[in-house]
């Protein structure tokens, strides 16, 4: 009991509040406080209360409405975009340099032997129908072996519900095919004439369980066909050379870079980074950055960029691989891998091509803004170009990502990409279903979408946009000696060992404006949320962060109050007691209003305030402090604080 | 219980909410209890503040800030329509755009030959009486004969003028006669005209065929040129009498131009290209036009999966007046989109392979108010005449066609017609060419408004290139290449030569990276973010808010106003009972004082209330108990605002 009267008298100490019911608290609230609705509800006739209550709800209403909309469009995590663009010292882009073709094909040759036979003829029974001309060289056996792995078939789609497909090298078909293939020519309809077949399993269990695991892939031209089987089948075989053999078999540093000259500095082949690229063999990268400093380059014009002099030495080339010739090349940030058949391009042999580079970077905010990576170290896939110890970016995530399924589908990794540990490449004799197995899984559409699902762009993207010129080089006059001069420098022999289907020239420099920057910041910071939250209220009400805490405070008291109530309730029930001592009606509400802005009726144990503070300095007499106008408690309350 | 509910309802609204006046009696009164009483900071330290120098400060800070927040309000009110912009890149499975492939050379020279052989035949005749060129000199011998007996129309339509001197004559120089020049001249290229070398000057002379002495003389420095816009003049003339389909026949077909088609590493066919006929470029192949509904899409970058084709170029059969270079002409766009191919085309070498990596990007500008675009063109008082979504060049093409229908009478070639034209020719509209370059002059010289009137689009895509280009085939392959590619023609089209090299060309079209770029402009201001701006200037400079808006509305519109109108309406009526007494002579009454203005009677409680008024305690009626006065404090007087107070603002029960 004692504990209980404590706790009461803690409460009633508590909640020395403004009044003792919900309509005194109201009205003390709206007479008081900073927001500036409320104290017009009071303060006007009956007719204008009632507008300025509507009013007020109008604009509380409004105010929280567009608050609403204030947190959502902060929590979209908007971002404004601001662009600069100018010249200033910049990092010179690294430069990767290709040769179109991977391998000399005078090294190779040994290797590569059995297939160009195997093709050689091929070629000769498509484009020779009749039989007679074929036999008349007489030529060394042919390897079948890589043949019946995949071979290479004519489709007759003439008849579209039963193509007839024929072997070309299928001996007692021959006669047939020549057969087909005159009719192809007689009927002349929409057929394929050549196709490529893929088989899948082994060739024995492709033989034996008829074409159930056999797919054709169709080509409608026989150029494309070779030249897709003969990817197919040279992969297969050079995936077993090992990568010493592979980089001695391309190209040298030496052979391919003639001259460099970096601005005035001269530079030369020893300023490259040698790197094997699947595609392309020994590629060679200026300013990778990833040994020394990265070059900046200062000034704008051809006069203070890269030049190079390049020999693709065309003459030695593998015929069948690739029949565009070229220098590939290929602009890209330190310590990034080159993607050449992506970003790269191609320089014509023959010409003098200048490259104006204008870095065009685009600089995002990561998460929540947008959905970007900044080092690839929140991607679920396992970068395998960090072999090579460049940084992430989206086509080795891309490429990754299909090696990945590539080693779990068909066991073993595709020649063009690099290794994950303890796997190797794809052969025809380890796995003799690989070409069907990586066939079906590069059309298939389901991985493509799991790994552009799973790969995040990065948050810094730098593109180089190029300006590309070319012009014949070297002009005829300057043939000669240039040549000349060139392949004394590279043979120290006076032959010249260099001609205009070698020869490449290069100037890569930075345009006048070298960048065009476009970063992102926040549309919306707290900052911006919270003044226009405060602009909002402050706009229809009137209000701060202060009239929040009030209105908080008129909560919390009016909260005590309940429970006070309850409280005297409970104990009125159980004493039944509870009588009112004074027995004239409540007070009016205007009574009192009139009542808190007098302070005489302050509810104050220790008597009235000194009067001269609180009132206007106004002479008179002091009120009486009448009982009957005391704003009363319940009594068993009132008793209670009495005692203190 | 009789009066009807409506009354009883009005009745009642007038009871509870009776209309009243302001409580000020006069203007100041009313000022100086809105600035004590006013939520705005400034008024109030006007009134309090003693002392003139304070209250002058006072006055003055406070309409500064008054004057602050209307400039400020205004600049955020004139800002409100602009846009920010905003990039965003995202990474995805992206459509590959419609490619547009065409031969340079419109239709084969060789099927064409019945249509142009007249023509030709006086070409060649030109350039070999002035400059002395010939392909084989029997052929010349006769042709001179031929010229001089049978003459020519083409050159009487159009005469070919050589210029000495400046002077106003020149040589006709398919008579060798000496004429005067009359008419307006107009230089093709002016500024070489200035070097001064009048040898070289040639041009021809377009009149007007109603009115003879009206001449238009086009002048060039080279008769490269000259030769080339003479023949071009008369080809388009050709042309549009020939129906489209015997066009179409006479250009290539998908089978002449594709040799090879590869897309995303599978094999394509001319079933993936859609026919388009140009009027200058003749059959034009689409690939991947979305006619059927399905637009290919790309998900994975680099050149093995775009679009990969060898292109025959047949260069024997080439037109060699009309078109001088040899190759093919491609262009990227939306399938929604028209190729304007001889616009905006990328040219593509033969004998060589040219590689085009895209980047795509979108954007998106806002239209009205943000900025003077169009979203569908439907605004546009310009008919579309291409079945193409709404582009700026749509737009100028069309209205320069129907500027040509109306006052010419015909359709310019090289555009679609407008229903119920046809295109020009001699034949039916003898004028029309220099009725086209006079249009044409004022075209470019926006005289026409059609510049004024096209917008340009609010959304467009466009592709990015990167060309660059490598020899193809290589020496080492070229000789496996070209016979497998003649095999390939051979099985198509039943032809058995073999290919050359400069014959093709090899293509390849694909995305460098996945990456679509959205620029896009966003409104920077919402109302939602202007009103929290105006609430932020008045809350910083006055602590002021829409409340204190209506207040001011309030006090000095409405209340000043009531105020105003019934002081005169006091003088007015003060003016009238004055009248009414002097005429009837009665002095004024201390009654009619006190009612003045007033419309119901009151008594003003002079005396300060007492402590039942206060509590509004009725006093006990004739209670025979006597009791205390209740005491009679100035501090139980009912707070009010004014010391003066009008009755008819009285609560009722005051009184």
């Amino acid at each position: 009991m004692n504990l209980k009267k404590y706790f009461v008298r803690a409460l009633h100490r508590l909640q020395k509040g403004p009044g003792y019911t919900y309509k005194e608290l109201l009205v003390w609230y709206c007479d008081n406080t900073n927001t500036h609705g409320p104290k017009r509800i009071i303060k006007e006739g009956p007719k204008k209360k009632l507008i300025w209550f509507f009013l007020t709800l109008l604009f509380a209403s409004l105010v929280f409405w567009q608050w609403g909309i204030l947190i959502n469009t902060y929590l979209s995590y908007n971002v404004t975009s601001s662009l600069s663009i100018g010249f200033k010292t910049m990092k010179f882009p690294a430069v990767t340099v290709c040769n179109a073709n991977p391998f000399k094909y005078s090294e190779v040759k040994y290797l590569l032997k059995d297939l160009d036979r195997l093709i050689e003829a091929a070629l000769e029974r498509i484009l020779q129908p009749t039989p007679g001309n074929s036999t008349e060289s007489p030529s060394p056996p042919l390897n079948l072996t890589l043949w019946y792995q995949i071979p290479l078939v004519l489709i007759d789609e003439h008849d579209k519900d039963n193509p007839i497909i024929l072997d070309i090298f299928e001996s007692d078909q021959t006669d047939k095919g020549n057969e087909t293939t005159a009719g192809n020519e007689t009927s002349g309809g929409n057929q394929t004439p050549g196709a490529n077949q893929t088989s899948g399993g082994e060739q024995t269990a492709c033989s034996h369980q008829g074409s159930d695991n056999c797919t054709y892939r169709n080509f409608s031209s026989a150029a494309q066909a070779v030249t897709e089987w003969y990817i197919l089948q040279s992969t297969s075989i050079l995936s077993k050379v090992s990568l010493q053999d592979r980089i001695r078999m391309g190209y040298q540093a030496e052979d391919m870079i003639l001259a460099c000259l970096y601005g005035a500095e001269p530079c030369n082949y020893k300023n490259f980074t040698q790197i094997y690229h699947p595609d392309h063999g020994n590629c060679y990268i200026f300013n990778w950055g990833m040994d020394e400093e990265a070059l900046n380059s200062s000034n704008p014009g051809a006069e203070f960029g890269l030049k190079l002099i390049l020999d693709i030495s065309q003459q030695d080339y593998i015929p069948y691989l690739s029949s565009a010739a070229g220098a590939r090349l290929m602009l890209h940030q330190q310590k990034s891998f080159p993607f050449l058949k992506d970003q790269g391009i191609y320089a014509m042999a023959g010409t003098e091509t200048s490259i104006g580079v204008l870095v065009d970077e685009l600089e995002r905010m990561g998460y929540p803004y947008s959905d970007c990576t900044n080092n690839g170290s929140d991607v679920p896939v396992k970068n395998l170009y960090s072999q090579y110890n460049t940084s992430y970016s989206i086509q080795a995530c891309l490429r990754s990502c299909f090696q990945n399924h590539m080693v779990e589908i068909c066991a073993c990794g595709h020649y063009m990409f690099p290794l994950p540990e303890g796997v190797n490449y794809c052969n025809n004799e380890d796995n003799p279903g690989w070409a069907y197995c990586y066939f079906s899984l590069r059309s298939s559409i389901k991985h493509r979408q799991i790994c552009i699902d799973s790969c995040k762009e990065t948050c810094n993207d730098t593109q180089y946009k190029m300006t590309i010129s070319m012009a014949d080089w070297p002009s005829e006059a300057s043939e000669d000696w240039i040549f000349h001069i060139l392949s004394y420098e590279r043979d120290m022999s006076t032959n010249v060992t260099l001609d205009r289907n070698g020869i490449i020239k290069l100037n890569i420099y930075f345009q006048e404006y070298n960048y065009r920057t476009i970063s992102e910041s926040a549309a919306t910071t707290i900052v911006w949320l919270l003044s226009s939250l405060g602009g909002q209220f402050g706009f229809w009400m009137g209000g701060s962060v202060l009239c929040l805490i009030e209105f908080g405070e008129i909560i919390i008291d009016s909260l005590w109050i309940t429970v006070i109530n309850v409280i005297s309730w409970c104990k009125g029930l159980k004493q039944k007691r509870a009588q009112a001592r004074y027995p004239d009606a409540p007070p009016t509400v205007s009574e009192l209003v009139e009542a808190h802005t007098n302070l005489g009726f302050q509810h104050e144990d220790g008597g009235a305030l000194p009067r001269g503070e609180a009132l206007p300095p106004e002479p008179g007499t002091p009120p009486p402090n009448y009982d009957s106008l005391r704003v009363r408690p319940l009594d068993a309350l009132g008793r209670d604080s009495d005692a203190e | 219980g009789a009066m009807a509910p409506g009354k009883k309802i009005t009745a009642r609204i007038k009871r509870t909410l009776p209309v009243r006046g302001p409580q000020a009696p006069t203007l100041g009164e009313l000022m100086r209890w809105y600035c004590l009483n006013t939520n705005t900071h400034g008024c109030r330290r006007i009134v309090v503040s003693r002392g003139r120098l304070r209250r002058f400060i006072w006055i003055l800070l406070t309409l500064s800030a008054v004057g602050l927040i209307i400039w400020q309000c205004a600049e955020l009110l004139l800002n409100y329509y602009s846009a920010s912009v905003s990039v965003t890149v995202q990474f995805q499975k992206l459509p590959f755009p419609a490619v547009t492939i065409c031969n340079i050379n419109p239709y084969k020279y060789s099927s064409m030959k019945d249509y142009l052989s007249e023509l030709d035949k006086e070409t060649k005749k030109a350039l070999e009486t002035f400059y002395g060129f010939s392909e084989g000199k029997s052929k010349v011998r006769r042709s001179v004969d031929e010229w001089n007996s049978t003459g020519s129309d083409f050159f009487k339509q159009i005469p070919l003028l050589k210029f000495e001197d400046f002077s106003k004559t020149a040589t006709d120089l398919h008579s060798g006669q000496k004429r005067k020049i009359e008419g307006s001249v107009f230089h093709k290229d002016s500024s070489i005209v200035n070097s001064g070398d009048s040898n070289d000057i040639i041009g021809f002379q377009l009149c007007d065929a109603n009115n003879s002495s009206d001449c238009a003389l086009y002048t060039f420095s080279s008769g490269v040129n000259a030769i080339q816009e003479w023949y071009k003049l008369h080809y388009m003339n050709i042309m549009a009498q020939i129906p489209l389909e015997t066009k179409e026949q006479a250009s290539y077909s998908a089978d002449d131009l594709l040799l090879t088609c590869f897309f995303d590493g599978l094999s394509c066919d001319k079933r993936h290209f859609t026919r388009f006929h140009h009027p200058l470029h003749g059959n034009c192949y689409t690939f991947n036009s979305g006619e059927n509904g399905t637009v290919l899409s790309t998900s994975t970058g680099g050149s093995e999966y775009g679009l990969q084709v060898v292109l025959y170029i047949d260069e024997a059969d080439y037109n060699p007046f009309l078109v001088t270079s040899t190759g093919a002409k491609i262009i990227v766009h939306d399938q929604d989109e028209y190729p304007f191919i001889e616009d905006i085309g990328t040219e593509i070498e033969t004998a060589a392979a040219t590689s085009i990596g895209m980047h795509f990007t979108r954007s998106r500008k806002l239209s009205k108010p943000y900025s003077d675009c169009t979203e569908t063109g439907a605004d546009i008082p310009v008919e579309n005449l291409y079945n193409k979504s709404y582009s700026l060049q749509i737009c100028l093409h069309s209205c320069f066609q129907k500027a040509m229908v109306n006052s010419c009478g015909c359709a310019q070639y090289a555009q679609p017609l407008p229903p119920g034209a046809e295109y020009c020719n001699y034949k039916k509209n003898p004028n029309w060419m220099y009725c086209y370059y006079r249009l044409h002059e004022k075209f470019v010289k926006e005289q026409l408004g059609c510049q004024q009137i096209c917008k340009d689009a609010c959304s467009f895509k466009e592709w990015a290139l990167t060309t660059s280009i490598a020899q193809w085939p290589s020496i080492v392959s070229e000789d496996w290449m070209l016979r497998v590619l003649s095999w390939d023609k051979g099985h198509s089209k039943k032809l058995n030569k073999k290919l050359n090299k400069t014959d093709l060309a090899n293509l390849m079209v694909f995305y460098k990276d996945l990456n679509e770029r959205f620029i896009s402009e966003n409104p920077t201001n919402t109302l939602v973010i202007l009103l929290s701006n105006f609430g932020g200037q008045l809350g910083l400079w006055m602590s002021c808010s829409v409340v204190c808006v209506i207040e001011i509305v309030e006090v000095f519109f409405i209340d000043s106003l009531s105020i105003v109108l019934r002081r005169q309406w006091q003088k007015a009526k003060k003016w009238w009972n004055d009248r009414k007494r002097q005429r009837s002579g009665k002095p004024p009454q201390a009654a009619d004082l006190e009612r003045q203005g007033h419309d119901n009677p009151v008594c003003l409680d002079e005396d300060l209330p007492t402590f039942n008024t206060a509590l509004r305690l009725p006093l006990p009626q004739g209670s025979p108990l006597p009791r205390t006065p209740p005491p009679n404090y100035s501090t139980l007087r009912l707070e009010s605002a004014f010391s003066e107070q009008l009755p008819d603002t009285l609560e009722p029960g005051q009184h």
